[in-house]
């Protein structure tokens, strides 16, 4: 059989090198499969694969990076659509991402037809055009290797892919795509029906325009707007006008002509679609957002520096930005009904703009998908709002949604009236359940191979807990160590969890196996947490900080040799101390979109909790690597002195963070199962590792190392206190006066860790540095 | 005493290390297939040659061990010619053809290949493992000084602006590329072959280099000083090789006879200023050689950096004419062992192609040193 049909995507073409479909072709290349980028071939050029070959200049340099691995730019190949058709002969899936325009796409599906191997699958990226139309005088085979593979930009950071099939696609290859968007590209996929918009732009482009329209009406400042519907809704910072400055403000009446065009008779999108004076003259003046000279924000980059202004909705002209303070959120208390009820504009605005959102998303089920469960996720990893609309219609509480409804003179959805007296989801014995529409609480299922704590959480009491973490049954015999501080920043609780946890686990006579150490959040662990550090060296409390750097140090050993396995599964952030922690694990199950990073020396220091020394046996065990003790050294010192950063999972692979032997899931939802399996892997004759020597050089690496440094300082690239934290750092990993001939232990080097860090805790420049982290997030440079 | 000649010079072409187009290709086979080209351009016979005598300034990993035995086998010269591999830093490769002058003088043979090669993209500037000798480096740290700073220290001893600097580079490259154009390179380049090409010119040399476009470029060693990345010869790739032999042996085998060596010295200096070096050295050799600097008819200087030229130039007060005529390091590239090969034989063979009567080949060298090679026309 072909490939395609045995469930394996070999080789892709993307047709379309606009910004989606070669964003699409990258991060294709991410999932390690190489992709054929075809364009047309312009009128008159010389190079006919000119459009491609641009676009992939431009995916290299573009921002954020839609590469995890810089290398990956090597598996697009760049061709037209004239020269290289015949090529589509050994392509096992097809995504078109070309202009949204149906005759464009109906011509080139035809020449498609001709040469595609039989099997091989074709998706379009359109947004707004019904597959049905799309099929329309298409081959009969063609209609069944058919569906819509709707991503979102950035394709590579953007969680959702949303999936739409005909009544003739063919199973099979639904389920092949499915699964390689799920487990290759990392996407949450949802089935949509075939209805404009599908689901998340559908909702989104709803709720932005009764957000412009009530902000117009009620006459809110944009900052306003965007300080309502974003942190106390749970939605992004960008809001409302910033996520239109973002995604383009001259998108919007293109989709509203879209939508026009297309939705049902009596949709309630007709109702509220408008035209503002105000956003069509910037369009035409080509103030079209981010991409333009400016949108309801801008940067206005002057002699003084840069400015952030906005745009006044009154009178067009720009001024200063500034940051909304509304008493009606800060009295909220991040309750979403307070806020609406709040007796002034800010909470009629939040009010009306809810109470229309919400009631529409309620009128469209099943209109645009099977269930509510598909539109919450939808709109989640679409729009990244924190809770989607039904979430959110439980936070208000259905029944006070339906009374506001019903006392506005708004229809109540027939779906809400039947949940008006109870809640969308709900939790019973630990299973969290939704409102089917024949009004009864249907489980809510993953697909297998995934595992999530939240659901553990509903279901279980930790094993162990304080105020930092908690320790989770993750089933078969493995325990999860979840973070729960702010930004999960790690403090002596933490560490006393993770000695505790590894005690736990040794005494349990085999009735714990291993540990997993993950949470849900956003970020793993942005490390240590800095404000006790500042409290304590405020009141020159140095024998508290030793303490800590002790008890990281203790605790983080006791994990690398305890007598079972441990294995990090890190997401987002994983910084300093967090990267710590990882690095201590017996293995690193990584979300691909994890930032490791050694970042101590931003904040004046040196990894204390054996950052340097972990690193150094990475360093020096890596298969590939130049002879002698210096490649390796050099290469650590590099990296920390830089507090260099990975951009993704490969991306800590190549700089060292994690093994070649750690392993990568595309889908963080896959994430924890694949950790919890990799215990499992481990568990079977799992031996503690061996503490290692290494033969480090000392005094010549230090000189080595110092020489390099006064170079920087020379080039201003290092500042006095650069220098010192470097000097530091590379009496570390140059292990200190050991001479080449006498190894250097790990706890050899884990007590020069401890005695440097001491040492620049106690500098003035350190202090500082800790304090301008805290309290601007960025470094100070002194 | 025996009368020393160089009869024959041959190199890769010299390109931009780690970008350029022989950043894949080993130090090794890049010397080989010079040495070879040498052997076979000179038409000698193989066997009477003595010794292959290469300089290296980094001479480890694929350019370690006695990489100069290595090289002779892989140029398939016979297993009777011995091979030594020398390091003098960037005055490796012009010492070679000094110790084979020194070897024909005490009679200890009469045919000498004398080579020098460098890949600055596969083996970095200070090897591998750069482990400085601690105390030194505490107590005395200009031994292991960046090249970079000590061409930021001559700028500043010698009073040399930029924008001097900047206008030398420009001479430079403008000088190269009408070399190029007239072809003056095509006898001494051996193309080289790659895993993807034939490489058979240089790939340093920057057409289009202007005043405007140098000024804006940022400092490359100290932030505020003033010495760039254009002003600095590049970090090149490239070998290069002379024949050196007894002139009565070149006249018995009518041997095409470039240039005699008249004097040659090696002197020190402070390695903070290293650059000035040639000063020394130059004086050294000119005594010996019993001629000033105005009776030197052709001058390869070694553009290590513009600064430390200038500096030079302006010491031993050099006619700006008569030096590097086909262009210098900053335009052609400075592969560290290679570059003394190149300009020594590059003057010997200018002496011959303009028919002049001396010629002067010099350069500085890392830690504070110069080396000089005084040629003569054989009449």
């Amino acid at each position: 059989m072909i490939s395609a049909v045995s469930g394996e995507i070999k080789k892709v073409v993307v047709i379309g090198a606009g910004v989606m479909g070669s964003q699409i072709a990258a991060h294709i290349t991410n999932a390690g499969v190489p992709v054929l980028l075809l364009d047309i071939v312009p009128k008159d050029a010389s190079d006919r694969n000119v459009i491609t070959k641009s676009a992939l200049e431009k995916l290299q340099k573009a921002d954020p990076a839609p590469f995890m691995n810089a290398k990956n730019s090597r598996w697009i190949t760049a061709g037209n659509l004239e020269d290289d058709l015949d090529k589509l002969k050994d392509v096992d899936w097809i995504i078109e991402a070309v202009l949204e325009n149906p005759q464009i796409k109906s011509d080139l599906y035809k020449k498609i037809d001709t040469v595609r191997k039989p099997g091989s699958i074709i998706s379009s990226n359109t947004s707004t055009i019904p597959l049905g139309v799309l099929i329309g005088g298409q081959s009969e085979q063609f209609a069944k290797d058919f569906l819509v593979t709707h991503f979102f930009n950035p394709p590579r950071y953007m969680r959702l892919l949303e999936l739409v099939t005909g009544p003739q696609t063919r199973q099979d290859a639904v389920e092949i795509i499915r699964d390689f968007g799920d487990r290759r590209l990392g996407k949450g996929v949802v089935s949509c029906k075939d209805t404009p918009g599908f689901i998340a732009n559908r909702l989104g482009v709803f709720f932005l325009q009764t957000a412009v329209n009530a902000a117009f009406d009620l006459g809110l400042t944009v900052e306003e707007a965007d300080a309502v519907f974003s942190r106390p809704a749970g939605m992004p910072k960008t809001g409302v006008f910033g996520l239109l400055d973002l995604i383009g403000i001259d998108l919007m009446p293109l989709i509203a002509k879209s939508f026009m065009a297309t939705l049902p008779a009596d949709d309630v999108y007709r109702v509220i679609n408008r035209d503002h004076v105000l956003i069509q003259k910037m369009i035409a003046d080509g103030y079209t957002g981010r991409k333009g000279k400016g949108g309801f924000y801008r940067l206005n980059r002057s002699e003084a520096g840069k400015v952030k202004e906005a745009i006044d909705l009154k009178t067009g002209a720009y001024r200063v930005s500034e940051k909304a303070k509304l008493a009606a959120v800060e009295a909220s208390g991040k309750n979403l009904r307070t806020l609406c009820e709040a007796p002034d504009k800010i909470g009629r605005f939040a009010t009306t703009v809810l109470l229309q959102t919400l009631g529409y998303a309620a009128s469209l089920v099943p209109q645009i998908a099977e269930d509510i469960v598909a539109v919450d996720k939808a709109m989640r990893l679409g729009f990244n709002w924190q809770f989607g609309p039904f979430e959110l219609m439980d936070r208000l509480g259905t029944g006070w949604l339906a009374a506001k409804l019903k006392a506005n003179n708004q229809q109540v959805p027939a779906f809400l009236q039947l949940a008006s007296d109870k809640s969308f989801y709900r939790v019973e014995n630990g299973q969290l359940s939704f409102l089917s529409l024949a009004g009864t609480y249907v489980p809510v299922q993953h697909p297998e191979g995934v595992l999530l704590l939240a659901d553990i959480k509903r279901s279980h009491k930790p094993e162990i807990k304080n105020g930092s973490a908690s320790l989770w049954d993750i089933g078969d015999g493995v325990l999860c160590l979840e973070f729960h501080t702010k930004m999960n920043a790690i403090d002596p609780d933490t560490l006393l969890m993770v000695k505790k946890s590894v005690v736990l686990i040794s005494e349990s006579q085999g009735r714990w196996k291993g540990l997993v150490v993950h949470n849900e959040a956003d970020n793993f662990s942005a490390g240590a947490n800095l404000g006790l550090a500042l409290f304590a060296l405020n009141i020159a409390m140095y024998p508290a900080i030793e303490d800590l750097v002790n008890k990281g140090q203790e605790a983080y050993h006791a994990l690398r040799f305890a007598p079972f396995p441990s294995v990090a599964a890190p997401t987002g952030l994983a910084l300093g101390g967090g990267c710590e922690i990882t690095l201590h694990c017996s293995a690193v199950q990584a979300h691909a979109e994890t930032y490791i990073g050694l970042v101590e020396v931003g904040v004046g220091l040196i990894p204390g909790w054996g950052g340097c020394a972990q690193m150094l046996g990475r360093a020096f065990n890596a298969k590939k690597r130049f002879g002698g003790p210096i490649p390796p050294i050099s290469h650590v010192f590099e990296t920390v002195s830089m507090a260099r950063v990975a951009k993704s999972a490969f991306d800590a692979q190549e700089i060292g963070y994690l093994r070649a032997s750690d392993r990568i899931t595309m889908n963080r939802d896959r994430l924890l199962f694949d950790a919890k399996q990799r215990v499992l892997e481990l568990v079977k004759d799992y031996k503690p590792p061996e503490p290692w020597q290494l033969n480090l050089p000392g005094p010549t690496g230090r000189a080595a190392l110092n020489l390099a440094i006064e170079g920087f300082k020379l080039l201003g690239r290092a500042l006095p206190h650069d220098v010192t934290v470097s000097k530091a750092l590379a009496s570390v990993l140059c292990g200190g006066e050991h001479d080449l001939t006498s190894p250097t232990t790990e706890e050899e080097i884990l007590a020069m860790e401890k005695r440097e860090f001491m040492k620049l805790v106690h500098m003035p420049e350190t202090v500082a540095r800790i304090e301008t982290m805290l309290k601007t997030g960025k470094p100070l440079r002194n | 005493m025996k009368s020393v000649v160089i009869a024959g010079y041959a190199r890769s072409p010299f390109c931009l290390a780690s970008k350029g187009d022989l950043a894949e290709t080993r130090a090794d086979d890049l010397a080989a297939h010079v040495v070879r080209a040498l052997v076979e351009r000179a038409k000698i016979d193989p066997n009477d040659i003595e010794d292959l005598i290469l300089g290296c300034a980094f001479p480890e990993g694929e350019q370690g061990l006695n990489v100069a035995r290595l090289i002779g086998f892989l140029a398939q010269l016979p297993l009777s010619v011995a091979g030594v591999t020398l390091n003098r830093f960037c005055g490796s490769s012009m010492q070679s053809i000094h110790n084979a002058a020194g070897a024909i003088q005490m009679g200890a043979g009469d045919v000498f290949i004398c080579a020098g090669v460098e890949s600055m993209s596969r083996v970095p500037m200070s090897g591998f493992n750069p482990m400085p000798n601690p105390f030194l480096a505490e107590k005395y740290p200009q031994a292991y000084m960046s090249m970079g700073v000590t061409a930021e220290n001559v700028a500043r001893k010698y009073g040399i602006l930029r924008r001097e600097q900047e206008n030398f580079a420009v001479l430079s490259h403008a000088k190269a590329i009408s070399a190029r154009t007239a072809g003056r390179f095509k006898d001494e380049i051996v193309s080289i072959t790659t895993k993807t090409k034939v490489v058979d010119q240089d790939g340093c040399i920057r057409e289009g280099t202007t005043i405007e476009k140098l000024a804006t470029l940022k400092p490359a060693f100290e932030d505020k000083g003033s010495v760039t990345a254009a002003t600095s010869s590049p970090l090149t790739d490239g070998a290069s090789a002379v024949l050196v032999t007894s002139e009565d042996y070149a006249r018995k085998h009518g041997l095409q006879m470039l240039a005699r060596i008249r004097a040659i010295a090696v002197g020190g200096c402070a390695p903070e200023i290293m650059g000035i070096g040639p000063v020394i050295a130059s004086r050294k050799a000119l005594s010996r050689a019993q001629l000033t600097i105005k009776e030197i008819d052709v001058i390869e200087l070694n553009e290590a950096f513009a600064s430390q030229s200038i500096a030079c130039i302006r010491d031993l007060g050099m006619d700006l004419d008569k030096i590097n005529i086909d262009g210098g390091a900053i335009a052609l590239g400075h592969p560290l062992g290679a570059t003394g090969a190149r300009i020594t034989g590059k003057a010997a063979q200018i002496l011959k192609r303009e028919g002049k009567k001396f010629a002067l080949a010099t350069q500085c060298i890392g830690g504070g040193q110069g080396i000089a090679t005084i040629l003569e026309a054989i009449e």
